[in-house]
């Protein structure tokens, strides 16, 4: 079986193969996704390209307005950081999520970002925060930002010859509550899974900021501006428990059309709307 | 040899060296090239923790990762946990507690224990419940492998 295994040690390096070595060639983050898909014959492999020898994309940092994270940056090194935990915490919930300490230490968020998951778990908070992907490719650097890189179950719009560098996103402001739930295995029928994130900015008691995204209602997660909608300009308890749970219903029946899904799932956001609300606080 | 490469790494102490073929997993080349046959294949897709092993001191699936991977690596597997004439510690309070049935999670189940007690010493019971969360076990129940463990932890015996 003619598979070539490279592992270059540099950025230069990983691009240089990327360019110049028969294909199709496939990045190796974490393996998770990867190693699966090619023992399922999911697609045919000339080469594996190991970038874990870069250490470069393992930090998480903030500069100026952004937290950065390297996308070999595991679901451990997510849940750990003590950064994450005090201004995003949802993203390290989204990350304690992923089923086992095996799959936490080896998964990364480049991998989860690429494999393009309906349902990839870090992937609906950092859509809540309007994430921001680098990548890079042989013709320089750019940002895309992540709702656009995503384009379909398993699709992205990176070239081939392109690597995801990091992700970032505008640091939230102190004062900010967040909460991630989902329901069902990794390995459970599409239809029994779901998960929504949600952030509120306060200033004081008052909502001046609101991100709601949900995972696995579509081919990709998305923010629902209407439900945004319903939070912001209030104050907390100002806030219509009810009407939030009726009209995400709403929100996950006209994402899903007339798909088999639809009946069950639009019934099942009102328990997961309710447990993220109970979450952060309001009910 | 065409197609191979060569694969080096540290495995229960001692430095490996092999020319294996591009796209083998790690558990391949412990079970077949190395005749490591305690680390077991279960599932073969990430969701039962049998063919667990330690690298660099945590716990991975071993049937998810490419032996290239972890090249130049310090792996532990359960053949590299006892000494020569004495079970670790793990392994008799496992005996003790009547935490070994078939025994094939067995091995995968006190790795992710080793690794906890060497970052923790004194892991609480739910500690140990998140920390054995990837292995599953089809026979013990779990509660008599958490009794195992927490039994070691309260006794303060390293390593
Ligand atoms: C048992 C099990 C349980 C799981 N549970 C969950 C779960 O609860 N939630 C969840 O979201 N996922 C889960 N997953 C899926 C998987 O672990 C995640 O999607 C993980 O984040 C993938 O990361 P990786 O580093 O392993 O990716 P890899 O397998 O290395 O790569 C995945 C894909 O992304 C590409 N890629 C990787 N890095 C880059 C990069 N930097 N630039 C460009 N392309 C790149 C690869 O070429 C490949 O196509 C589970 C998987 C298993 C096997
Ligand atoms: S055999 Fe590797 S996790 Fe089941
Ligand atoms: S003892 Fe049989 S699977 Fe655990």
């Amino acid at each position: 079986m003619g598979v070539e295994f490279y592992k270059p040690q540099k950025l230069e390096d990983v691009l240089d193969v990327l360019a110049t070595k028969k294909g199709p060639l496939k990045i190796l983050a974490g393996g998770t996704d990867l190693m699966l898909d090619i023992r399922n014959k999911k697609y045919e492999v000339a080469g594996i390209v190991d970038i874990n020898l870069l250490s470069e994309l393992k930090n998480i940092s903030v500069e100026g307005e952004f937290i950065k994270i390297g996308s070999l940056v595991t679901f451990t090194q997510l849940a750990n950081s003590t950064l994450l935990q005090e201004r995003v915490p949802f993203l390290v919930e989204a990350a304690n999520s992923v089923g086992a300490p095996q799959i936490r230490n080896q998964g990364t968020i480049g991998g989860n970002i690429a494999n393009a998951s309906p349902a990839a778990d870090s992937v609906v908070p950092l859509i809540a925060l309007d994430a921001i992907c680098s990548v890079l490719s042989p013709l320089g650097n750019r940002d895309i930002p992540l709702n656009q890189l995503l384009c379909g179950v398993g699709k992205t719009r990176l070239a081939s010859d392109e690597l995801i560098v990091e992700v970032k996103f505008k640091l939230p402001r102190k004062i900010t509550r967040s909460a991630f739930v989902k329901f069902g295995r990794r390995n459970a029928l599409a239809i029994a899974r779901m998960s929504v994130a949600i952030l509120l900015g306060l200033d004081g008691n008052k909502v001046n900021a609101a991100r709601v995204a949900l995972g696995a209602v579509a081919p990709n997660p998305f923010r629902s501006l209407e439900l945004e909608n319903m939070f912001l300009n209030k104050a907390m308890e100002e806030i219509d428990v009810d009407e939030v749970i009726a009209r995400s219903s709403m929100v996950v029946s006209q994402a899903l059309g007339n798909r088999p899904s639809a009946k069950w799932k639009n019934e099942a956001i009102k328990g997961l709307m309710r447990q993220v609300l109970s979450k952060i606080g309001i009910m | 040899m065409i197609g191979t490469k060569s694969f080096e790494a540290i495995v229960n102490g001692e430095q490996v060296k092999l020319n294996i073929p591009q796209n083998l997993r790690l558990i391949d080349v412990l079970r077949n090239y190395l005749g490591l046959t305690g680390t077991k294949e279960g599932c073969g897709e990430g969701e039962c923790g049998a063919c667990t092993v330690l690298v660099d001191g945590e716990p991975y699936n071993s049937c998810l990762l490419f032996a290239l991977q972890v090249q130049n690596k310090n792996i532990l597997t359960i053949e590299g946990l006892a000494s020569y004439n004495n079970l670790h510690p793990l392994q008799e309070s496992f005996l003790e507690h009547g935490a070994v049935q078939c025994g094939y999670c067995t091995p995968g189940m006190l790795l992710v224990a080793k690794a906890l007690l060497d970052k923790n010493p004194n892991p609480t019971r739910e500690e140990i419940k998140v920390a054995i969360s990837g292995n599953l076990c089809r026979c013990t129940g779990y509660s008599k492998i958490v009794d195992a463990i927490s039994a070691v932890a309260e006794k303060g015996v390293k390593r």
